[in-house]
């Protein structure tokens, strides 16, 4: 018993009955990326498929089952999973606890969450009867049991529902551990902002996922019991389902963004050698973005005839303004820094500016119902989406990975690799998205397999798939960065890039209860303060 | 300096990628709502472009500016975390820009989601998994789509030329969207609901409609056609439906 004799097991048995919050945080980052890469192997068979007009290989129904699992998968059991992963790891560290609050709370979650997302896989493929197609946010009546009669969908109800749960437990427990169990002088005002924004996004895993457990045991009530909730025919209406949906759908969105803010914002100052501008209007933006995330829903109802458009373009359009005020931190950071930005953490960070921009000012666009009215679910909404979640967050977690994995594992990736990754991953994505955006002006609809000839839609999806192939030579690159440098990598030592906030002050990998002694905290960079004490504000 | 073209070259190019004559790539609407549209992505695509400009700018400019320099002392420079007037700034100026921009989208919606007491005609329009029942009941003339295949191009349907067809839209089964692109408008067809909404065609020409609210297995080819032609050939077309029998009697 390791606890007793304070050697640590390393077997494989002691990972999985592990509470070592360190240990579940790495779990939850390896297994949401291979979530990523099974995903980005489904989006490979849909740009595959759309290479051309008319059917290449896959039948309507196929492609249906395809992209709805893409489209689960990386927003369900990769992004998110992969942000509560560096939460796991990262809150305890950087506010000088030796733990989560709630340790074997803390498993559970992770436990759900794999649990779910098995069972999210065979709702997609082994399914009796059909398995689940009818898109990710599974609309009754054709998510209902007329429609959609196999179990695919049952299974889906049921692995999405644990990954929500093991959403709220996770929140539970951020929230717990960084508001009860901080350092002597850690002050709210002094939390690294990663923390801060896991704190609002744990605030909103706790406010949005109960809506979306209920919209899916109603839906499971109307396809097994009989419920006719949603089914007009029963005197239901199923409009109810999209608020319900949504009502989850939009916070999930800042779910899936703010850790990523945190991350960039974490970076751009090591790298910058400046501390971060407007710190605490930063972190007034963040608590802001987190009160509107929850009026903005119906944003993606406009054209259901069943909302008022006003009042919710009225909202999406106001949540643009702390968002942007970000970027503007981020700049005053860099402003008058000592910038070394051929780092891929740092590359991966400017990545993620360039490409989230882009998904920003497309998000005003489509905030405007007139505008909505064209780009609701056409390729146009697709591009957006992406350029925010793949080309923003998905970037971010690159940075993240080349950031922290040396904390994690004590060793270094290898730059040069990481520069050539991040070379392929930027220019991949643009190829891949920007012509979508071409796509949906022209009319294509989105979750379609074919499309006509003649309406100029040939060469933006051929581009597009064409930037599909370019991106997987970034991943490959990626993955064979990662699996030889946790063997072979340079030995990191306990701070590799100057780090400012708590964690560069332990060993890396850091031991079981994380510091054996903790530095004076007097300021937002503890870290940074004991290297330089001179520049530790008055 | 060449620095600064590689970095504004893809910015350009990518400018250039989108912009045929003063819509920025969207389509030049052929109904009179469609072209209160084309106006509001007129004005939002310049504040996103003059936007995205400073920021790209400022973002690129302190790379480039501020990049370490192999010349440069080890260590800390000038460490300054905060400025309340520029903070102040940056917050005031996007809020006054989303107030015009809102200000704007809110007047079109208006007027592109205006229902006349007094339309020329009325369209019944039915989505079914997977094709189109379309009723004009006034006229008793009803136009069904066959089921929907790759090879079928979906019902035709005629609207009458600077006249308003009010369009009555519902679905028999699951969701459906009425969208056609040429008209920058989508509606969903949703079962137990009836989405009201007007289209008064200015240009003459057949467009493509499809079904844009994902609908299982054939949804990619849900489509129907809509040509807008002069009230006279609209009488006609009518006419014509009466006497292969397309009527509800």
């Amino acid at each position: 018993m390791s606890v007793f004799t304070g050697v640590r097991s390393t077997g494989p048995v002691s990972w999985l009955t592990t509470t070592d919050h360190k240990r579940i945080g790495i779990m939850y980052c390896v297994t949401a990326f291979a979530f990523f890469l099974i995903g980005g192997a489904l989006a490979g068979l849909i740009r595959t498929e759309l290479a051309r007009p008319d059917l290449q290989f896959m039948e309507p129904n196929t492609y249906n089952g395809v992209f709805t699992l893409h489209g689960t998968i990386m927003i369900f059991l990769f992004v998110a999973p992969f942000g509560a992963g560096l939460m796991n790891y990262l809150v305890p560290l950087q506010i000088g606890a030796p733990d989560m609050a709630f340790p074997r709370l803390n498993a559970t979650s992770y436990w759900f969450f794999a649990f779910g997302g098995v069972l999210v896989l065979f709702s997609g493929f082994a399914s009796q009867g059909g398995g689940a197609s009818m898109g990710w946010y599974a609309y009754p009546p054709l998510s209902g049991p007329r429609w959609s009669p196999g179990i695919g969908v049952d299974l889906w109800i049921f692995g999405v529902g644990f990954a929500a749960i093991s959403t709220m437990l996770t929140g539970i427990n951020v929230l717990t551990t960084a508001f009860l169990m901080r350092a002597p002088g850690m002050t709210m005002w002094r939390l690294p902002i990663f923390t801060w924004n896991a704190i609002v996004t744990s605030l909103l895993g706790v406010v949005a996922f109960p809506p979306l457990l209920v919209a899916a045991s109603l839906l499971l009530f109307e396809r097994r019991l009989d419920g006719l909730v949603f089914d007009p025919l029963g005197g239901g209406d199923p409009v109810i389902y999209q608020h319900l949906f949504w009502f989850l759908g939009h916070p999930e969105v800042y779910i899936m963004a703010l850790p990523f803010f945190g991350v960039v914002t974490e970076i751009i100052p090591v790298f910058s050698r400046k501390p971060l501008f407007g710190y605490v209007g930063f972190v007034l933006a963040t608590m802001t973005i987190g009160a509107y995330s929850v009026g903005v829903w119906a944003h993606h109802m406009y054209t259901t005839g069943a909302v008022n458009n006003p009042f919710f373009s009225a909202m999406s359009f106001v949540i643009a303004v702390p968002t942007g005020i970000k970027f503007f931190n981020w700049i005053g950071t860099m402003w008058g820094g000592r910038i070394r930005w051929s780092h891929p953490a740092m590359l991966f960070s400017v990545g993620f500016l360039l490409n989230f921009l882009v998904g920003g000012v497309t998000g005003v666009i489509v905030a405007s119902a007139p505008l909505d009215y064209h780009f609701n679910d056409s390729y146009f909404l697709v591009s957006h989406f992406h350029y925010t979640l793949m080309g923003g967050s998905v970037f971010a977690i690159f940075a993240a990975i080349y950031f922290w994995f040396p904390k994690m594992t004590g060793r270094l990736m290898r730059e040069r690799l990481g520069r050539w990754a991040f070379a392929f991953l930027f220019t991949g994505f643009n190829l891949t998205f920007w012509p979508q955006f071409v796509l949906g002006m022209r009319g294509m609809p989105r979750r379609v397999p074919d499309y006509p000839s003649d309406i100029d839609l040939e060469i933006p999806n051929l581009v597009s798939s064409f930037g599909v192939v370019i991106m997987s030579i970034g991943v490959l690159i990626f993955l064979w960065d990662w699996w030889t440098a946790r063997r072979s990598g340079t030995p990191a030592g306990p701070d590799p890039w100057d780090g400012r906030s708590l964690e560069w002050s332990t060993s890396s990998p850091p031991p079981e209860h994380n510091f054996t002694e903790l530095p004076r905290i007097r300021s937002v960079s503890p870290t940074l303060d004991t290297k330089h004490p001179e520049l530790v504000p008055p | 300096m060449r620095r600064w073209l590689l970095a504004v070259a893809p910015a350009m190019l990518a400018l250039a990628s989108c912009s045929d004559g003063t819509t920025f790539g969207f389509p030049d609407a052929a109904t009179e709502q469609g072209r209160r549209i084309v106006d509001v992505w007129g004005v939002f695509m310049i504040a996103a472009i003059v936007v995205a400009g400073i920021v790209y700018a400022g973002i690129l400019w302190s790379l480039l500016r501020y990049r370490r320099r192999r010349t440069d002392p080890e260590g800390y420079g000038h460490q300054f975390h905060a400025n309340v007037p520029i903070e102040i700034a940056y917050t005031a100026v996007p809020i006054l820009i989303i107030i015009g921009l809102f200000l704007i989208s809110y007047d079109a919606d208006r007027d592109i989601r205006e229902l006349h007491p007094d339309p020329d005609v009325v369209l019944e329009a039915t989505a079914f998994s997977w094709g189109w029942r379309f009723e004009y009941p006034e006229l008793g003339v009803v136009v069904v789509s066959p089921p929907a295949t790759r090879a079928e191009p979906g019902p035709e349907i005629v609207l009458p030329l600077d006249r308003i067809t009010r369009v009555r839209l519902t679905s028999a089964d699951v969701i459906h969207a009425f969208w056609v692109p040429s008209f920058n408008f989508k509606m969903d067809a949703i079962p137990g609901r009836t989405n009201e909404f007007e289209l008064t065609p200015v240009e003459e020409g057949t467009y493509r409609g499809v079904c844009a609210e994902f609908c299982g297995i054939q949804h990619a080819y849900m489509t129907f056609r809509v040509t807008s032609a002069s009230p006279a050939e609209f009488d006609g077309w009518i006419a014509e439906q009466r006497a292969v029998g397309a009527t509800t009697g």
